[in-house]
């Protein structure tokens, strides 16, 4: 550990190394990244498939390609990493409380930090499944794991409950090793995970995905042992009679992300309650001066490229505080989600500069038009809840429709899909 | 009466369902339902020789890292892929691996290898 | 042929059969403490809220029956053994609330007889007050009556630290040991279990959900148990400060326990939504959850559904509910000689100190001789909880033990440290780790320290992976090597 740290990077996923390397590249002489695992990389090392860097690399590559193109970016720069090392504690004027086996309890204070923890796979209690407490029930993040890394397969007969992407792509992978995967069960209309998913880990095996069901309970008092499949009502609640029982030794939930805030909150950053994570200005910085955030601690993302393009602002501007201290957080124009809109980052922008938003839809539509008040209008032929919009928004457009308070972004859609 | 299939088109959010008429022998007669040119050809594509990059991992002997992640180096027949998956149980990596190593050449006969997607100094 | 010979066999390792194993192990005499499961204080006592020092101000706990004067007598005995054993125990405070005036009426009757019985001076608060201990209370309460003893302990923590600490004085614990039957002798008992034979003088029927099978082995069955369930639903810590006691209130439908319980791990628990049960069914149901939450919001409005991260079946043996409520029995069976049978059923940890006390009476009346062992030691030290230490002690305990600077578990702040010390105290399962030391309790349920649990267990125990389970019984969460599948399709074609 460095004796003086400018910029201090929380978590060493893909948003965590492309904030660290452009942290250094900005500028910044002390980088250093802490990370709770053994090494760099976050959950890229598991995520074996390809579909990765299609847009920041133009190239289709694996997790674990992805991951050693930014470790040796990393390496290049001369950045330090603290592994197996546990932030337990971040103040609000930005000192880091962390611990490791080797040097016990840490504290400093960076010039700079960036919040780059991620998220975490929503758990069975969160859903409050009702039947047994049997072993044989895990996420799909940690089922990849230990199948991808560490070498053990859970089951030999699954149900997948949730088809968001690392769901379905573990339903492929189940299969691909030998597994039997007997359905994949979404609660919602509509798939959610990308259309690529869909076609390429469910369609090419086989495998059925039964959309407006939800399990309705687990089976076996020490190991699975099956689980009740029901058709939901328009409240998403079961409907009594529509049960079908699927036998399985084991249940993977892939239902839902949540950006991992404990810090955030410890630190007084405000978050949003839509995203779950801190409210950003268009420079990543959080409502605690000095500390920015990027990737999914910030809002969940589909694609791995956008969580890199998002954590290098964090990084950047990270680096240009520990500088000069002196970027102040732009807080002129607020950014509201309107009609069909769950959310949009950053909430906050000055007005006068470009700057790209993120946002998600709450329903899928076709002919779809987003419109940033009267200062952008983008056109789509469809919108999913499951595909991130991006629409770049230019300074000067901003400053000619003369936005100040609130910009509502809204998407008018012609029909569902 | 023409032979009818279906084939869910990737290239964008919108997954365009396109319907495909055959000929007798199999041929794609006419297509209907794609939203643009590049999902026309890509569903065209997708239903004459549907290829796919298969990953996987090889099993190395070591307790600390006992997986190797490995892909084909290039595209292969989707119907190939099961064959593949079985390669991968005979094949087996020796330290140290650099990402883009061949781990078994020639897989299947498909003219692609399974390369190491990952360094393994061992 | 006979493989263990001893004077007192304890069946059953919950809060009851430890807590007496404990009290037992003051004097020189020969216990063994054995149960079927794989851990300790797994039936009962861990389907259970936690909530200790009830007694004093419920209508239900009259003078005349046996479990009110357990009760009573454990009243002043929960605190200090928690204390002597390192069991976290939090005096809360319990509330008991009522929405109209007839139900006033109810609790006046409640404190002139807690008044009468010199247990203390109850008072019934009217809102105001109400609201200003429990802010977080619903506007739609009359008052309550307020009962300062309640207080919260962690049932599973309390039997194994009453069962470490029996061990320690000399008490043997024999687990995974199913008893088969059992033959009643002039002078000792043959018990017959699935890992040889034991010759005991005194058998202790502790078995909790299976007393009665127990009981029935000897033809001491005098009694009828129901199985009863509930649903216990488990609220993120940083739902913490929505209540600061035990909140509950009277209700006019039979059958529910309405509550909203802080925990001494300052969690919240919410329930009981209580159902008669089928034995050995230990599931929940979507009516239970949505009927709990809905009570529990009526309570306490600001509990969301989105801060549910857990919920388990809470479970236990009503005696004789027949007769209307029911009652207990701690004492020699009336047909069996130096056969002793526990049936508590609802309060039993409350109940337990006084209960274990009274076997000891009941031992010694019968001509047991218990000779004070001069080397008992009281106390037993904790586990250390490194995420509550002092940041001196914290540095002190990662330069004696560098595994105590490797954090685990992020949600609850669990190091390598303390899940070592607890597998060497006798974790030997996933669940077991947890239970001692709560990594995966938080609000990710293990999804990342899971598998890193997973291999500390392996390396710890020198099995494989493959090997470890949640909870015994094959409940392995690993069942295959990655390529074992692949190779038996392989092998097929």
């Amino acid at each position: 550990m460095p004796e003086r740290v400018d910029v201090a990077v929380i978590g060493a996923g893909p948003a965590g190394l492309a904030a660290a390397v452009a942290a250094r590249k900005q500028g910044a002489e002390k980088v250093l990244i802490i990370e709770r695992a053994e090494k760099l990389g976050g959950l890229l090392p598991q995520c074996i498939h390809n579909g990765f860097g299609l847009f920041y690399f133009k190239e289709d590559m694996t997790g674990p390609e992805y991951e050693k193109a930014f470790v040796d970016m990393a390496a290049d720069a001369g950045i330090d990493t603290a592994l197996e090392t546990m932030v337990i504690e971040l103040g609000v004027d930005r000192r880091i409380t962390a611990v490791n086996r080797q040097r016990g309890m840490m504290r400093f204070k960076p010039g700079a930090v960036v919040l780059a923890m991620g998220c975490r796979e929503r758990a069975r209690g969160a859903l409050g499944i009702p039947g047994t407490r049997p072993a044989g029930i895990l996420t799909a993040g940690t089922c990849q794991r230990y199948v991808n890394m560490d070498g053990y397969m859970p089951g030999s007969r699954y149900v997948i409950l949730g088809s968001g992407d690392i769901g379905m792509i573990m339903a492929r992978r189940l299969t691909l090793e030998g597994a039997e995967v007997a359905a994949v069960v979404e609660v919602m209309p509509w798939p959610g995970g990308l259309i690529r998913n869909e076609v390429q880990c469910l369609h090419d095996f086989g495998i059925p995905l039964l959309l407006e069901h939800t399990v309705s309970f687990i089976h076996g008092e020490n190991a699975v042992e099956g689980v009740t499949v029901s058709r939901v009502d328009a409240d998403r609640k079961p409907l009594p009679g529509s049960e079908r029982y699927f036998p399985c030794d084991c249940l993977l939930l892939s239902v839902g992300l949540i950006p991992e805030n404990e810090l955030s909150i410890g630190a007084g950053v405000e978050l949003d309650a839509v995203t779950g994570g801190p409210v950003v200005d268009q420079n990543r910085q959080t409502s605690a001066p000095g500390i920015f955030a990027g990737g999914n601690v910030v809002h969940v993302h589909d694609l791995v490229d956008w969580v890199s393009w998002e954590s290098e602002l964090a990084g950047r501007s990270a680096a240009a505080f520990a500088d000069k201290s002196r970027l102040k957080r732009a807080e002129k124009v607020k950014v509201i989600p309107g009609r069909n809109v769950k959310y949009v980052v950053p909430q906050l922008i000055s007005g006068k500069d470009d700057v790209t938003l993120y946002l998600r839809v709450e329903r899928p539509g076709l002919g779809a038009v987003v419109k940033v008040g009267d200062a952008a209008k983008k056109r789509l032929r469809s919108v999913r809840p499951s595909e991130m919009i991006n629409i770049d928004l230019e300074g000067r457009a901003l400053k000619e429709t003369g936005v100040s308070g609130e910009l509502v972004v809204d998407c008018q859609t012609r029909g569902s899909d | 009466m023409p032979a009818r299939e279906t084939v869910i088109c990737i290239g964008c959010p919108l997954g365009c369902r396109v319907r495909l008429s055959l000929d007798k022998r199999g041929k794609v007669i006419s297509l209907k339902g794609a939203e643009c040119k590049k999902g026309e050809k890509f569903v065209l594509k997708e239903f004459e020789n549907p290829v796919r990059i298969v990953t996987a991992t090889v099993r190395t002997g070591s307790p600390s890292f006992p997986l190797l992640p490995v892909r084909t180096s290039r595209p292969v027949p989707k119907e190939l892929i099961e064959e593949i998956m079985l390669a991968t149980v005979t094949a087996d990596a020796a330290a140290p691996v650099i990402a883009g190593d061949a781990i078994v050449r020639d897989v299947m006969k498909t003219g692609a290898d399974l390369i190491a997607t990952t360094d393994w100094p061992g | 042929m006979t493989d263990l010979d001893t004077e007192v066999l304890i069946i059953g390792a919950g809060v009851l059969g430890a807590a007496t194993a404990r009290e037992l192990s003051r004097y020189k005499v020969d216990v063994t403490l054995l149960d079927k499961g794989v851990d300790v204080g797994w039936g009962i006592t861990k389907a259970n809220v936690g909530v200790v020092n009830q007694g004093r101000d419920t209508l239900e706990f009259r003078p005349e029956y046996h479990r009110s004067h357990l009760l009573w007598k454990s009243l002043s005995m929960m605190e200090p053994l928690c204390a002597e054993l390192e069991v976290p125990f939090k005096r809360v405070g319990g509330w008991l609330m009522c929405w109209d005036l007839p139900q006033k009426e109810k609790l006046d009757k409640c404190i002139k007889r807690t008044e009468s019985l010199g247990l203390g001076k109850d008072r019934f608060h009217w809102y105001p007050e109400v609201k200003e201990m429990e802010p977080h209370v619903t506007d739609r309460v009359l008052g309550g009556l307020f009962d300062p003893e309640i207080s919260v302990v962690n049932p599973v923590f309390l039997t194994q630290a009453l069962i470490e600490n029996a061990r320690a004085n000399g008490v043997r614990l024999m687990l995974e040991t199913e008893v088969l039957d059992i033959e009643p002798g002039h002078h000792e008992f043959t018990v017959r279990t699935d890992s040889g034979t034991i010759k005991a003088r005194y058998v202790i029927n502790a078995a909790g959900e299976h007393v009665d099978k127990v009981a029935a082995m000897v033809n001491a069955d005098d009694f009828v148990l129901f199985p009863i369930k509930g649903y216990v639903g488990v609220l993120d810590r940083r739902c913490g400060g929505l209540v600061n006691s035990l909140v509950s209130a009277i209700e006019d439908e039979l059958g529910t326990m309405n509550i909203v319980v802080p925990t001494v791990e300052g969690n919240v628990l919410f329930g009981i939504q209580l159902q008669i049960n089928r034995r050995g069914d230990h599931s929940t149901t979507g009516q239970m959850a949505r009927g709990a939450l809905e009570n529990a919001r009526r309570l306490v409005p600001d509990i969301s559904p989105a801060d549910v991260i857990n919920a388990f079946c809470g479970f236990l043996m009503f005696r004789n509910f027949e007769i209307g409520w029911h009652e207990c029995e701690v004492g020699m069976s009336a047909r069996v000689s130096r056969f002793i049978n526990m049936t508590i059923g609802y309060p039993g940890v409350s109940a337990s100190p006084g209960a274990a006390a009274e076997v000891v009476e009941v031992l010694e009346k019968d001509g047991l001789k218990l000779e004070p062992d001069p080397g008992f030691k009281p106390s037993r030290e904790s586990i250390p909880d490194f995420s509550k230490l002092p940041g001196k002690e914290q540095r002190a305990l990662i330069k004696k033990d560098p595994r105590y600077g490797h954090v685990v578990c992020r949600c609850e702040t669990v190091t390598e440290g303390e899940i070592v010390e607890a597998i060497k105290r006798g974790a030997a399962t996933l669940d077991g780790v947890k239970h001692r030391v709560r990594p995966g309790m938080g609000r990710c349920q293990g999804g990342f320290c899971g598998p890193r649990v997973t291999a500390i267990i392996a390396r710890e125990l020198g099995i494989p992976e493959t090997e470890v389970t949640k909870k015994g019984n094959g409940s392995r969460n690993l069942n295959y090597r990655t390529k074992e599948l692949l190779e038996r399709e392989a092998g097929d074609a």
